[in-house]
């Protein structure tokens, strides 16, 4: 894994190596095995490498034959060996035994569009540059598990793997841009392309763009399609077997050892144990335990690790932990979060790292393939219950949903109309929209200034308008899964608890459940193969019973959780959030009304503000206020001592061939 | 305790826990907690919480509704009359 930086110039006016060099040093936790680039008069290239495939020659930018085109490149194209052989079949010759150069020569064949990008397997992101052409082709995998930002001064492009490269640049400025921060306060996370800054895109998944004479145009090559079947196969049982094989082993290919990360669920066990049997070595696997025991899984962990007979580590995880690393998680999410669930991953890839592991399969991706989240079934259940609006009795099956909210399993007439008068059945976002609700409490602490600023605008509004054609036609909880993937998945779960936590140290994090064709087949699988009644991942659990033990098989979901308030408050407020969260902090800042936050503090050092609501805003605004002060204020300055030192020999060669 | 000093102190909690942010909304006594956007289904959890430990009423879930908790007044009922009949199993 990799980051990758780079600018087009309209005019070929030249790309200074310095600005390349900074923008690299601020990337260099996602490739700290080496750093090349190439500096050319109107596109300059900079790369930092985590070496996984052919450690020795996949050096980067890399170039075709005549060097005419070079490509900057982030991430894996597992079928790059099938790919290599078609290439040569067509007279391809190669150097290397590097899958990045079977991206240059895919490029030659195919070209920069759609013929190209649909044959890869793959989590990338890449940009290639072609001489011939002057143009620059920047891409992006299918569902968004790599990252790839960009912004556009003047008709020159800047682009990077994280966005505090674009800003390294001294080319853009780091102003935040209040719609995409009422995205997160919505969805949890911008909605690609915007992002929660000014005038920096991130490319949606699924699309590439050409960028040629100053001009870009974005296009898409791959759209989630649900083409449900009306009745399970006899086959599907035996297709899915095949194709859990193939995705988790196409996974395992790699130069390095292959580990694991074990949550205690269904999925990573399904990833560990087919990885545990088709790994040559033996499997390490890594996972994250709380000190809190409502949030930990580690029986469930061990369980598998002894049937796997893998080498197990554990990172727990105390209340302190969270505070301690929460600056830097934010400076690696680049966005504001409404839960500190990111900070474990962030200790776990750090300890996965200090075992030698640079790679980790992770379950990842299945609950939104097989309906695994309790927002599937909640959906199902309100519509249920919608269907006859005067029944007593359909409502208690809404008891049964999220019982970690609250101990006692107390709910009432209020949790029922909670859910039930959401929305109506007619609206495109239907299965959202309690969780939207209760999110958008955060919007509560908005300062004037930012309700002001955001009259007229409405995220649900935009969301509905960005629908596919089809989206009307599918099934309601394929709907659910469409947009649980498109606003959650993608820039958040793949994002802020993905990519970033894991190459924040490193480490590549791999999902066999996002491969495409595992994709295409749950998408077309009937909707009760999935949840059937209000059992979750029918299908799945259907294998695992002869593979996975039969606890964790019959475990019903557990959602992944890290404390919130109480990891800021032990016992004192940690001295950052007192920093940040003081008046003059708040009113320099401007986002939040600073009489709304003190009556939160105060609540929160009275031990009182214990429930989802205050929680959420909490995180929100403590991590509104590190990302304003690390981005806007302090600027995205490289970190001291890491400018990586540039490898003459490597520039030389991609500058001169 | 009367319904006027159960009233009273529920209001300040409420005022406390949900609407410290809201400064500018004005409460009335027999305004719908539920449709006003004061409390959510959460906010209802965390609610009763207080009922329980401030005036030592176990509310059941067959309790947990609009008449009985959906306004500062209906509280104030609710509250006395459960208290009035001693705590039932």
């Amino acid at each position: 894994m990799c980051g990758l930086a780079g600018i087009a110039r309209r005019e070929p006016s030249g790309v200074a190596v310095e600005t390349l060099d900074r923008m690299a040093a601020t990337l260099r936790h996602r490739g700290p095995d080496g750093f090349g680039r190439f500096a050319g008069a109107r596109v300059g290239l900079a790369h930092v490498r985590l070496s996984i495939i052919d450690l020795a020659g996949g050096a980067q930018p890399l170039g075709n034959e005549d060097g005419q085109v070079l490509v900057v490149y982030n991430g894996e194209i597992y079928n790059y060996v099938e790919l290599r052989a078609d290439l040569e079949r067509r007279g391809h010759r190669f150097r290397t035994q590097s899958d990045t150069e079977v991206l240059v020569h895919a490029y030659e064949e195919w070209g920069a569009g759609a013929v190209l990008l649909e044959r890869l397997n793959g989590q990338f992101a890449f940009a290639i540059y072609d001489r011939r052409t002057e143009t620059v082709l920047l891409a992006r995998d299918r569902f968004g598990v790599r990252p790839l930002f960009y912004s556009e001064q003047n008709g020159d492009l800047l682009f990077a793997s994280e966005i505090k490269a674009l800003f390294a640049s001294g080319e853009v400025p780091a102003v935040p841009d209040l719609q995409g921060l009422d995205e997160v306060f919505t969805f949890w996370a911008a909605r690609p392309p915007r992002t929660v800054f000014q005038g920096v895109r991130s490319l949606e998944p699924g699309c590439y763009a050409v960028w040629r004479d100053g001009r870009l145009r974005v296009q898409r090559y791959y759209a989630l399609q649900y083409a449900e079947a009306a009745a399970e196969s006899p086959e599907d049982a035996g297709r899915l077997e095949d194709l859990l094989h193939s995705v988790v082993g196409l996974r395992l290919r790699a130069d390095v050892p292959v580990g694991g990360y074990l949550s205690g669920g269904l999925d990573s066990s399904v990833t560990c144990t087919l990885a545990a049997a088709m790994s040559p070595h033996q499997l390490r696997t890594f996972s994250v335990a709380f000190e809190d025991r409502r949030l930990d899984e580690r029986e469930f962990q061990l369980l598998v690790a002894r049937e796997l007979k893998s080498q197990h580590a554990v990172q727990a995880i105390g209340p302190a932990d969270v505070a301690r690393v929460f600056p830097e998680v934010v400076r690696h999410t680049e966005t504001p979060l409404v839960r500190t669930a990111p900070a474990p991953l962030f200790l776990l890839s750090r300890l996965t790292r200090q075992h030698g592991i640079k790679v980790v399969l992770t379950g990842e991706g299945s609950d939104e393939l097989f309906l695994g989240y309790d927002l599937f079934k909640e959906t199902a259940v309100r519509l249920f219950c919608l269907r006859q609006p005067g029944s007593r009795v359909r409502p208690r099956l809404l008891d049964r949903l999220y019982p970690y909210l609250d101990a006692r399993g107390r709910r009432g007439e209020f949790w029922h109309r909670f859910f039930l008068e959401a929305g109506p059945p007619g609206d495109p976002l239907f299965s959202h929209l309690p969780r939207v609700r209760l999110t958008a409490h955060i919007k509560e602490f908005y300062s004037a200034d930012v309700r002001a600023a955001l009259t007229g605008t409405d995220p649900l509004d935009e969301l509905r308008a960005s629908l596919p054609p089809e989206f009307p036609a599918w099934s309601p909880l394929n709907r659910a899964a469409y947009l649980e993937i498109v606003t959650l998945l993608s820039p958040y779960l793949l994002s802020s608890q993905g990519d970033r936590m894991s190459l924040a140290h490193g480490v590549e994090g791999r999902f066999p459940f996002l491969d495409h064709r595992l994709f295409e087949f749950a998408a077309r699988l009937p909707t009760r193969s999935k949840l059937r009644g209000l059992r979750e991942k029918d299908i799945l659990r259907r294998w695992a019973r002869d593979v996975v033990p039969p606890a964790v098989v019959e475990r019903p979901k557990q959602p992944y959780r890290a404390p919130d308030i109480a990891a800021f408050f032990t016992p004192e407020l940690v001295w950052y959030a007192r920093e940040l969260l003081d008046e003059p902090s708040l009113v320099r800042t401007g986002l939040f009304d600073p009489r709304s936050v003190a009556g939160l503090l105060r609540r929160c050092r009275a031990g009182s503000a214990v429930g989802y609501r205050e929680n959420q805003a909490f995180v929100a605004v403590l991590s509104t206020q590190l990302w304003h002060h690390q981005f806007m204020e302090e600027s995205a300055r490289a970190p001291s001592g890491v400018v990586p030192a540039p490898d003459p020999a490597l520039a030389e060669r991609a500058v001169s061939s | 305790m009367d319904e006027q000093t159960v009233l009273a102190r529920t209001r300040g909690y409420v005022q406390e826990a949900f609407l410290y942010m809201r400064p500018g909304l004005a409460l009335r006594d027999h305004d719908r907690l539920f449709e006003k956007g004061v409390i959510d289904s959460m906010g209802v959890l965390e609610l009763i919480g207080f009922l329980e430990t401030e005036f030592g009423v176990a509310v059941r879930d067959d309790e947990i509704s609009e008449e009985n908790l959906g306004s500062l007044d209906g509280i104030a009922r609710y509250v006395v009359s459960r208290r009035g009949n001693g705590s039932r199993p």
